[in-house]
């Protein structure tokens, strides 16, 4: 098979950015899932409807204002936080009550809140496609590397580190990031000293899901809302979460990175069969490393 | 199915059979009390996730049809439907289908969105227990081609005709260098294929430089645009479908790709693509489809559209003039036959021609296609309709993008 095309330095350069942007939404959605993962041990598969769920909230955000520059930024604050609110509803309601249960149980739970929650969104929305936009000066593409790369893109890719950053800051300079990050460790000895574990549970479930409602609302103008979405995203969060270390924050991040490069360079050296890029990649790592790049937490 | 729940909740599944209960009730369209039998219409598609616009929008194109031929009476007799949700699953399908057949006795199954669910209907239930079955949104040509039968109809448009109406446009533009990019499942294949064949055989100096072939509803397009574009081919045929046409657009219009490359994508110029991205809808792509609310502008097609918006809020997709004239189809060829027959049902479906929104429609008698004409268009922002529609279209006839009659036997023997 001949590759797309000849391969140039310049191809190379801007399928490295265009393959960073796409990573920096995957890190943002499994940042999220393997924060939960790390800190409660749950697989969380509602995960993804999390996600569909905060591009949804940035839709009906962005359409109540009646779109613009302040929809889109008013729609990217305020939908993860309506992500954030179901999820804490969810967490104290039910997940409170299955902690102590074995991990199967947990995953057939998660399972069944990922079917109510995208039957929900099918009762609020229904099942039409839907779409935002971003703000002008997002809009078109500027040349890069000799191609055209879109504006939106750029943004994402500052957004991307900006989060890391953020949920660096977090789990390492405040307080409950770092009871969080302890009881990540180990919860037993975190409750043994008389901090209020459930609480911090509850946090740590709500702040995973406010990241994956902050990727489905970043993601929101570039894609169809729809139904569907959600497992568009949640097997490429699992998979990134397990090859950069279950639970470990760093872990997603080179784990996204690895999937979103892969997949960008795999299109550049062959087109017809890109999708196998990233997953071979998942398997590459697996067979070196079973446990993941990073130290996994459990 | 509830029965396990014991114990604990009593209350919950009390609510849950009550619930599910009223789901059923409200599902089941009950058939009113009627003197004689009535004709009895078993509609299988898929109603839950992403398909089920297309679906529901068939759907009231069919009710609406429905509603003037009842007034009438059919036979002395009126077409009452029942549905199933088939959730997009080809063994769901199947079972409803079967379940339609041998329970409700119905005498017509019509359904449905997935090619796959259709085929395997038309192959084990339709030819099989020799019910006749109308397919009126899947887009397969094997439905009417390859495999087709006595027992099976198609009401739409197929990726068949949709890639030679492509071609045909294609061919009276200077490009040679092609690249070709889909969504890598039957339908980006089936259209990528009759697209290149007709290519081929209306040009044949064109040549494929490129081919990408991405997961249907890739979130992420603009890697395989940016490689694609660094490629420098005149032209690109895209062969995108559901919700992949809204990812691609706007990595069209992100990309400002359309500005750079001539590009194709058979339902580019489709409303229901269109309308969600607004102002957002890249300009300039060619696209092909079998209706529009908005053209032809003939009094029948503004009367269909009228009293479809009277009756449903918002005008009809391709989905609900495919509902349409399949309602249509039904109720002459019951008229034509004179009785509740299948069999005689079918012969007179066989080159029926009925009136239909767009003008005249024949059922081909040989591989029982209805023969709908393309319209090819360009995307263009429309300050009346504030979105982007269909522009500078030209009309191919049914004639024109189908193949022969001829072809179609040749598939059908090997």
């Amino acid at each position: 098979m001949e590759p797309g095309h000849t391969i140039t330095l310049a191809a190379v350069g801007s399928h490295l950015l265009v393959g960073l942007s796409r990573a920096m939404i995957l890190f943002i959605v499994s940042s999220g899932l393997s924060f939960v993962l790390g800190v409660l041990r749950v697989p969380n598969v509602a995960h993804g409807s999390l996600y569909m769920i905060g591009a949804f909230s940035a839709y009906a955000v962005f359409t109540s204002i009646g779109g613009g520059s302040t929809g889109f930024w008013l729609a990217l604050a305020l939908a993860p936080l309506v992500v954030a609110a179901v999820s804490f509803v969810a967490e104290r309601s039910l997940f409170c009550r299955l902690y102590e249960r074995e991990h199967l149980m947990l995953l057939l739970f998660t399972f069944a809140l990922m079917l109510i929650l995208d039957d929900l969104v099918k009762i609020i929305w229904g099942a039409e496609y839907r779409s935002i936009m971003a703000p002008d000066y997002f809009k078109g593409s500027v040349t890069i590397f000799g191609s055209s790369f879109p504006k939106y893109n750029l943004f994402l890719l500052a957004a991307g580190p900006v989060v890391a950053v953020g949920l660096w800051l977090f789990t390492n300079k405040t307080k409950i990031g770092k009871i969080a990050r302890a009881a990540a460790v180990d919860r037993e000895m975190v409750g043994a000293v008389g901090i209020n574990v459930s609480w911090i549970f509850a946090f740590a479930f709500v702040l995973g899901c406010f990241l994956a409602g902050l990727g489905g609302a970043l993601m929101a103008p570039t894609v169809s809302i729809t139904l569907g979405m959600d497992h568009d995203i949640i097997i490429e969060a699992f998979l990134i979460v397990t090859i950069g270390g279950l639970g470990n924050m760093w872990g997603a991040m080179v784990g996204s990175l690895i999937f979103g490069i892969t997949q960008s360079f795999g299109v550049l050296l062959w087109p017809q069969f890109a999708i196998v890029f990233p997953y071979a990649a998942v398997v590459v790592v697996l067979l070196a490393r079973p446990t993941g790049l990073l130290k996994s937490v459990w | 199915m509830f029965s396990k729940n014991r114990k604990k909740s009593r209350s919950v599944v009390w609510g849950c059979l009550i619930l599910g209960g009223f789901l059923l009730l409200s599902l089941l369209s009950f058939p009113p009390q009627a003197q004689a039998r009535n004709i009895k219409v078993g509609i299988i598609d898929c109603y839950s996730g992403p398909p089920a616009v297309y679906a529901k929008d068939a759907l009231n194109g069919f009710k609406l049809a429905l509603k003037d031929i009842n007034k009438k009476g059919v036979l002395g007799k009126k077409i009452v439907f029942t549905t199933r949700d088939t959730k997009f699953k080809v063994d769901i399908a199947l079972n409803m289908a079967k379940e339609l057949v041998m329970r409700e006795d119905v005498d017509i199954l019509v359904g449905t969105i997935n090619s796959g669910a259709s085929l395997a209907v038309s192959e084990a239930v339709a030819k099989k227990e020799k019910v006749p079955f109308i397919v009126w949104i899947a887009k397969s040509e094997r439905i009417t081609g390859e495999k087709g039968h006595r027992y099976v109809f198609s009401t739409g448009e197929n990726t068949a005709m949709a890639g030679k109406a492509g071609a045909v446009a294609l061919s009276k533009k200077p490009y040679v260098r092609y690249w070709i990019a889909g969504d890598d499942y039957e339908y980006g294949h089936a259209i990528a294929n009759a697209a290149w064949r007709n290519l081929k055989k209306l040009k044949p100096d064109v040549e494929v430089i490129g081919k990408s072939w991405w997961k249907p509803g890739e979130p992420d397009l603009i890697p395989y645009l940016t490689s694609i574009m660094a490629a420098k081919p005149d032209a690109v045929i895209f062969c995108t479908g559901g919700r992949s046409m809204t990812n691609i657009m706007k990595a069209i219009k992100a990309t400002n790709m359309a500005k750079k490359v001539p590009i194709w994508i058979h339902t580019a110029t489709d409303h229901a693509v269109l309308k969600p991205l607004g102002k957002e809808a890249p300009e300039g792509v060619m696209g092909t489809m079998d209706y529009h609310f908005y053209y032809p502008d003939t009094p029948s097609n503004r009367s269909f559209v009228k009293a479809f918006k009277a009756a449903y809020g918002s005008p009809p997709g391709f989905p609900a003039f495919h509902g349409y004239i399949t309602a249509k189809f039904i109720a002459e060829a019951f008229e034509k036959a004179g009785k509740l027959n299948k069999e005689k049902f079918i012969d007179a479906m066989e080159g029926l021609k009925i009136e239909g929104p767009t003008g005249t429609i024949e059922m081909r008698a040989c591989d029982h296609q209805a023969v709908l004409p393309m319209f090819l268009g360009v995307t263009k922002y429309s300050p009346k309709y504030g979105v982007v529609i269909s522009s500078n279209i030209v009309t191919l006839r049914g004639d024109q993008v189908m193949p022969s009659c001829e072809e179609i036997m040749k598939e059908r023997r090997k």
